[in-house]
């Protein structure tokens, strides 16, 4: 256990490319890209991870603020360890860990290595 | 998890060159008292008029029990219309929810009020300009530690144990919980090591090297051993600790050179890039 996070894998650059992707440049060289629609899928909120815990309700009704296409308003860091993702619907309780947005990153290399690990 | 009303913004603090918090996994390992003279100490290498700043703060984040005060001698609660915060003792700045609430009355809030309150002593308050602000940590890995980590420009944690397992145990999660949100953590000080009697001799009555192995452990430097002395206490409770009471005791000797080690730590540390925004 190492308490520096000197050695920590950290964001070089962040940048949003046309209207539903996110690009982030890590320090290692990699470049992850991500949907905003994967992200809010995976946000680490206590109330987003109960939510995908329950099995779909085939009655639930849309509020109207779901009927309107999600976007990104904001992304602030917290810390030195994570960011923060304000979404169009008022939704910004999920802190992004870099550990988090890391194993998230949809690049055709990460997203085979994914498919990979969850084969039996 | 996170408290309501928006984003937490990271802090500027650029009056004080450093903000260094005082954290323990367990209670009752000496923290506040470790966080007093360690400020102390601190103040007396780098008084007002010295230094890149001058001066030291000690902040005292623990709102559910804070000790600040009773250590520091401040007896009675501060009516802000004539007093001005923070109050001033033995060259220190001070702040503590013990100056705004008396010590009968519990403080029973949820996190979020936690949070506001101490962003509020950050901010709110009139520091001036400080080389050193100490921050008493309350013991754990709750709502404090968490809005410091996210909001507070600390430079680095110093993270109190007591040579038993059963502290050890926690100053693990301490160590782990500062690894996991980025902040350097400076190293580990071994509080109650040991009672030197008359004939110079040590006893070891709580083990012996649980500290230094923790560090080991953990890959961070081991920062100091301080003693166990009476005095302590008595100092504490009296509100006048020990490294201004008696400066040359062996356990104001023992803070001196914690003091020193701290700021050669803080030297060598690098606290790592901010994280670079985001347009969108």
């Amino acid at each position: 256990m190492s308490a520096s996070g000197a050695e920590a894998l950290t964001p070089v650059a962040l940048s949003k490319e046309g209207a539903d992707r996110l690009i982030i440049q890590w320090s290692d060289g990699h470049r992850s890209v991500y949907t905003w629609q994967h992200l809010r899928n995976h946000c680490p909120c206590a109330g987003c991870r109960e939510e995908r815990s329950k099995p779909p309700d085939p009655f639930r009704i849309l509020k109207p603020s779901e009927l309107i296409p999600l976007a990104p308003l904001r992304m602030p860091p917290v810390g030195r360890y994570a960011y923060k993702i304000v979404w169009s619907d008022g939704h910004d309780s999920g802190i992004y860990t870099l550990e988090h947005l890391r194993s998230l990153c949809q690049c055709p290399q990460c997203s085979v290595r994914a498919v990979n690990v969850s084969e039996p | 998890m996170q408290p309501p009303g928006g984003p937490p913004q990271k802090l500027a603090l650029p009056n004080i060159h450093h903000v260094i918090a005082v954290a323990s996994g367990k209670g009752g390992v000496g923290k506040s008292t470790v966080a007093a003279n360690l400020a102390l100490a601190l103040a007396q290498i780098s008084p007002p008029g010295k230094g890149e700043m001058g001066g030291v703060g000690l902040l005292d984040a623990d709102i559910y029990g804070p000790s600040v005060p009773i250590m520091l001698g401040v007896r009675e609660v501060v009516d802000q219309r004539t007093t001005p915060l923070p109050l001033e003792r033995y060259g220190l700045k001070l702040m503590s929810m013990g100056f705004l609430v008396p010590p009968v009355q519990a403080v029973i809030w949820r996190g979020p009020m936690v949070h506001r309150a101490l962003v509020q002593f950050l901010t709110d308050i009139n520091w001036g300009q400080l080389d050193y602000l100490v921050i008493d940590l309350p013991p754990g890995t709750g709502d404090a530690q968490f809005t410091l980590t996210q909001t507070a420009p600390l430079s680095g944690a110093v993270i109190v144990t007591t040579p038993q397992d059963v502290a050890l145990i926690d100053a693990r999660k301490g160590l782990e919980m500062f690894r996991q949100v980025r902040v350097p953590v400076l190293g580990i000080v071994e509080n109650m090591s040991y009672f030197q009697g008359e004939d110079g001799k040590r006893v070891h009555l709580f083990g012996h090297g649980g500290g230094q192995k923790l560090a080991a452990e953990a890959g961070v430097p081991f920062l100091g051993e301080i003693p166990i002395d009476p005095r302590v206490s008595e100092c504490g409770d009296q509100g006048e600790p020990i490294v201004h009471k008696y400066p040359d005791s062996g356990v104001a000797k023992a803070y001196q050179a914690l003091a020193a080690t701290v700021i050669e730590q803080l030297g060598r540390t690098d606290k790592g890039p901010e994280l670079p925004e985001v347009q969108l």
